[in-house]
């Protein structure tokens, strides 16, 4: 398989009152393209903000110190530099080639505009073409196929709006002069273009199994319920076929029989849509349901990367293993990790684990491990290998 | 709560907050030493009233006798202003602590206890505050004569609706949290709950608007004493100060702004002292806001 | 709940309101004689002759419930007493003065409101940056000067110093003279609109340049206050998920803070301006005084400190009404604003 993003030395830190934190410290992670990669961690490993890093969206004042995210992929063959690109050129690939889906659906959804809107919102703003063109279909089709006085008289003016979706399909800034597309008169004139959208709307609400899309294309954020809630976001993310879809913890707010439900959908999604997941949480179980490969961090740091049964049937790294090992089994005593989360800001030196590691070596304490490939695709930053 | 340093630092970080504490610092530095400053002539019994220097209307330019000149009727403008921002803390000061007492008592009663208590109390406060409070005050002080008490009397009715609002709403929010159930689980009887638990967290927000609330207080003190409602004549008061310029805003045709002193200097000390508070409590409100993360 | 029955369900609300408003005041105007109440039950100066016939029929000197009884009753059937401050009743003297406070709230609640939103969407979507820093400064100082001071100061320099530039007063008296003329037709007695109707430039201009100071002074401190309102409001919707999210849909900053984030902060600023709005309708007092600008706030300010007792009366029945007006009004256009909230209904 080949890569879809390559993240290189990548190093995320935060700027606060109280000290520098350590987000994300020198981390290299690659995502393959058709695959789904998970991230698994505790809180504060630095999953959301690798994440969050791909796009761009550091939160004020983290800032991304240093490193590469190269995006490939079949139109960058040879690999576009996510960090160096300038505003609007990051902003077409939100939404667009990457787009995310958050953890709490009720939060990212705006609750003063429709499900609809705020879906057609992604078509209008990276498929303005093909809108304008189905548009321009729409009145070819009026234009040559209706007849009567009505219609005699509204061609010309059909042949107009055709030669202006003409024009916006082949220059999609055509109305952004902001003046021009401010004037209630010509936002009329547009009317079309957000009748496909929402066409498109609601085919992609279809998609995600929400039952009877058109009504709920109508309805508001709150009347709807956190599953549903949770579809329309990744409607939403979807909408332009993404290569990449990022999803911090999609399943975490929900209750369990949902999660089982949108579990499948995400499965779906990989097989119809073909776009790579990078899937974002702290539960192994799901995890190991939905990911193709999956990768443990810690501290801002990768502790091993593998193929979902190798990481359950051979977890090499101590942290793995305690992780899987502190999953509750009826009937056994429940297993703890000892010892208390990194501190970010005063991490410890070296291996960030080494403080709660049961095979803990003097070196761990000295020198941070580099990532080393143990078995075909099986990595693991640890010293005892 | 925040720690102090913090608060201090973050206070000394931001210009604006500085440039209030400064002029705070000024005003109350005046205040305390009035009577250094402008001393009270020698046959006057109370220091507060204006000395006059005759009993012409005109208004009469700064000189050495009177450093910031004599407005309507020959008050000297500087120890006005001077003794003013005296009238002015102690304004402020006893209006708020009343308005804050009157409000704990009410909302606390109304906040803790709920149900018709509640209802009433806060159909009370609406029909306060439906009312213009210049209306209600002015009222208030023409049929108790007019004088500083009835002035501190008006605003302190005016005033304590707010404030019954704010405590009996964070009341509501605190008597949620969990530390007063579990008090309450102990044993503990209401009162001890409202006072050691409830009044302690709810009260802070209340401090804070109240120290926005200072320049509001003598913004309206003097709205009413320029209204001719309030201090009786001669008496150190800014907005009393700016209602003698009143006449005399426009001078003669060759010489408009004959008489600026007059209406200048007294609003210009009433615009910096509340300035210096506004400035304070917008500083303390970005601190203390807990929406807004530390840095 | 359908809109009609919300409206009148809160129309009903007037009545308590109303009750308790002027309850509060006849009791204080209880501490007068019966002699000074007289002119709550009179409507012509002719009758002011008869006192002692006035306050038996009026039962000026029986128990307090029974006096509010009888004002009640007075003012259902349209007497609302005597205003003496103005020499006319106190009904004729509410109407005569209105349409000149609205006239004034009409041009300064767009001003207030359009100027304190724009400003503060600016100040949070830059924020700490200068933009902000000078729209704080600006903002406190706005609030910090005294209303009276600064109307003061601006006659100085408008009026004073550039000679008769921006006169107080409504009406300079040559235009005065022509707008009460035969020729000219009185549809609202606000006079900027009954110019235009009339077509009558100079009187149209005249009008405006009478405006300018009192709207300037009036609008200062408002602004101020709203400025900040919503650049906190802002704040708070800039952090939330959906912003987020739109960014990561790839929407231009621009289109982020402007339809996403503004909506929701609107939500808290809307109530906020209706009172302002109530507050600039019921009269700015202060502001109408210093200008000689004859609106409801002067007429109450005369009538409050003359002691006139069916005007101040008058006064707190329009003002009850009003507030309870503007807040069904406010309650309304939240409907329309925030779809999370249903008329009646609370948020879901």
């Amino acid at each position: 398989m080949e890569d879809l993003i390559r993240i290189r030395d990548l190093t995320v830190r935060f700027h606060t009152y109280e000290g520098v934190v350590y987000a994300i410290d020198d981390l290299d992670l690659d995502i393959r393209q058709g695959e789904t990669l998970g991230i698994v961690g505790e809180t504060g490993s630095g999953k959301t903000m690798t994440a969050l890093a791909i796009l761009r969206l550091i939160p004020y004042p983290g800032r991304i110190e240093s490193g590469s995210i190269v995006l490939l992929g079949r139109d960058h063959q040879s690999g576009l530099e996510l960090l160096k690109l300038k505003d609007d050129g990051m902003r077409s690939i939100r939404g667009n080639k990457i787009s995310m889906v958050f953890q709490e659906p009720g939060a990212a959804l705006n609750p003063v505009y429709t499900i609809g809107d705020q879906i057609s919102e992604v078509f209008l703003l990276h498929r303005r073409q093909e809108l304008s063109d189905r548009a321009r279909h729409q009145l070819d089709d009026l234009i040559s196929n209706r007849n009567g006085f009505a219609a005699s008289v509204k061609r010309p003016f059909w042949r107009w709006q055709r030669r202006l979706y003409r024009k916006i399909a082949q220059d999609s800034h055509f109305f952004e002069p902001r003046l021009i597309s401010r004037l209630p008169l010509f936002r009329r004139l547009l009317w079309r273009l957000r009748n496909e959208a929402e066409l498109l709307t609601v085919n992609m609400l279809k998609d995600v199994e929400i039952s009877d899309p058109a009504r709920v294309a109508s309805l508001y954020p709150h009347n709807l319920s956190g599953g549903m809630k949770q579809r329309a976001v990744i409607a939403m993310a979807l909408a332009c076929s993404p290569e990449l879809l990022i999803a911090d913890e999609p399943t975490t707010s929900l209750d369990v029989t949902i999660q089982a439900q949108m579990l499948e959908l995400f499965r779906r999604i990989k097989v119809d849509k073909g776009a790579s997941v990078l899937f974002i949480t702290h539960n192994l179980g799901v995890a190991s349901e939905v990911c193709d490969r999956v990768g443990v961090m810690y501290a801002g740091r990768l502790c091993e990367v593998a193929s979902v049964e190798e990481m359950f049937l051979h977890p090499l790294h101590p942290y793995t293993k305690a992780l899987l090992e502190a999953v509750p089994i009826p009937g056994r005593e429940l297993q703890t990790i000892p010892g208390v989360l990194a501190d970010s800001m005063n991490p410890p030196p070296g291996c960030r684990f080494h403080p709660r590691c049961p095979s803990a070596m003097p070196t761990c304490q000295q020198e941070r491990p580099k990532p080393k490939e143990v078995s075909n695709g099986h990595m693991v930053a640890c010293y005892l290998y | 709560m925040r720690d102090w340093r913090f608060t201090a630092r973050q206070l000394a970080k931001n210009p604006l907050s500085l440039i209030g504490v400064i002029l705070i610092a000024i005003f109350l530095v005046i205040a305390i030493f009035a009577p250094l400053i402008a001393p009270m002539p020698a046959g006057q019994t109370d220091p507060y009233m204006i000395p006059r220097d005759g009993y012409w209307a005109e208004p009469r330019p700064p000189s050495e006798l009177h450093p910031f000149g004599t407005t309507q009727g020959q008050y000297d403008v500087f120890y006005g202003v001077i003794w003013g921002a005296r009238t002015a803390f102690r304004v402020a000061l006893i209006v708020i602590s009343v308005s804050i007492l009157i409000g704990i008592v009410l909302g606390s009663l109304a906040g803790y206890f709920g149900g018709v208590l509640d209802e009433v109390i806060m159909r009370i406060t609406d029909i306060f505050m439906a009312f213009p409070w210049l209306i209600l005050a002015m009222a208030l002080v023409t049929v108790l004569g007019p004088s500083m008490k009835s002035v501190l009397i008006a605003l302190c009715v005016v005033w304590w609706p707010s404030y019954a609002r704010l405590i009996r709403g964070d009341i509501l929010q605190v008597r949620e949290e969990d530390y007063v159930e579990a008090a309450r689980g102990l044993g503990a009887s209401s009162a001890r709950v409202i006072m050691r638990h409830v009044l302690p967290n709810a009260i802070y927000p209340a401090l804070i608007m109240a120290s926005l609330d200072i320049g509001a207080v003598v913004l309206s003190a003097a709205a009413l004493s320029f209204l001719g409602l309030g201090a009786p004549e001669g008496y150190a008061d800014w907005g009393q100060l700016t209602q003698f310029a009143q006449n005399w805003i426009i001078g003669p045709m060759n010489d408009p702004l004959k008489y600026w002193y007059a209406v200048t200097i007294p609003g210009l000390f009433i615009f910096f002292f509340v300035l210096g508070w506004n400035l304070l409590g917008d500083a303390f409100r970005d601190i203390f806001d807990p929406r807004l993360a530390r840095r | 709940m359908e809109l009609r029955a919300y409206i009148i369900r809160r129309l009903l609300l007037l009545f308590p309101v109303l009750l308790g408003v002027t309850l509060f005041i006849f009791g204080i105007t209880m501490l007068f004689s019966p002699i000074e109440r007289a002119s709550l039950y009179v409507s012509g100066v002719r009758e002011f002759s008869d006192l002692p016939e006035i306050i038996a029929r009026f039962g000026l000197d029986r128990p307090f419930f029974m006096q509010y009884g009888t004002w009640i009753n007075q003012v259902l059937h349209g007497n609302l007493g005597w205003s003496f401050v103005v020499g006319m009743p106190v009904w004729d003297a509410v109407w005569s003065f209105l349409p000149a406070t609205l006239e004034l709230a009409m041009f300064a609640a767009p001003l207030i409101v359009f100027m304190g939103i724009f400003l503060g969407t600016r100040a949070a979507a830059h924020k700490d940056k200068p933009v902000d820093h000078v729209t704080r400064i600006l903002a406190i100082s706005g609030w910090s000067l005294p209303t009276f001071w600064l109307g003061l100061i601006l006659m100085m320099i408008f009026y004073g110093l550039i000679r008769g530039f921006l006169p107080p007063g409504r009406l300079s008296v040559p235009m005065d003279f022509v707008v009460h003329s035969a020729g000219f037709t009185r549809y609202t007695t606000i006079n900027t609109i009954d110019a235009i109707l009339n077509l009558n430039g100079p009187v149209l201009l005249d009008a405006l340049r009478h405006l300018i100071l009192p709207v300037i002074t009036i609008s200062t401190v408002n602004v101020a206050f709203i400025m900040r309102l919503m650049r906190s409001s802002m704040l708070e919707s800039l952090g939330r998920g959906y912003v987020l999210t739109a960014r990561a849909k790839g929407l231009s900053e621009r289109i982020v803070v402007n339809k996403h984030a503004r909506r929701n902060a609107l939500i808290p600023v809307i109530t906020v301006s209706g009172y302002v709005f109530a507050g600039l309708a019921g009269g700015a007092v202060i502001t109408e005084s210093i200008f000689a600008y004859k609106g409801i706030g002067w007429w109450a300010y005369q009538a409050a400190s003359r002691l006139d007792i069916a005007s101040i009366l008058g006064f707190a029945l329009f003002t009850g009404f009003l507030f309870v007006l503007v807040n069904l009004i406010v309650d309304i256009i939240y409907t329309r604003v925030d779809p999370r909230v249903r008329l009646g209904g609370t948020v879901q």
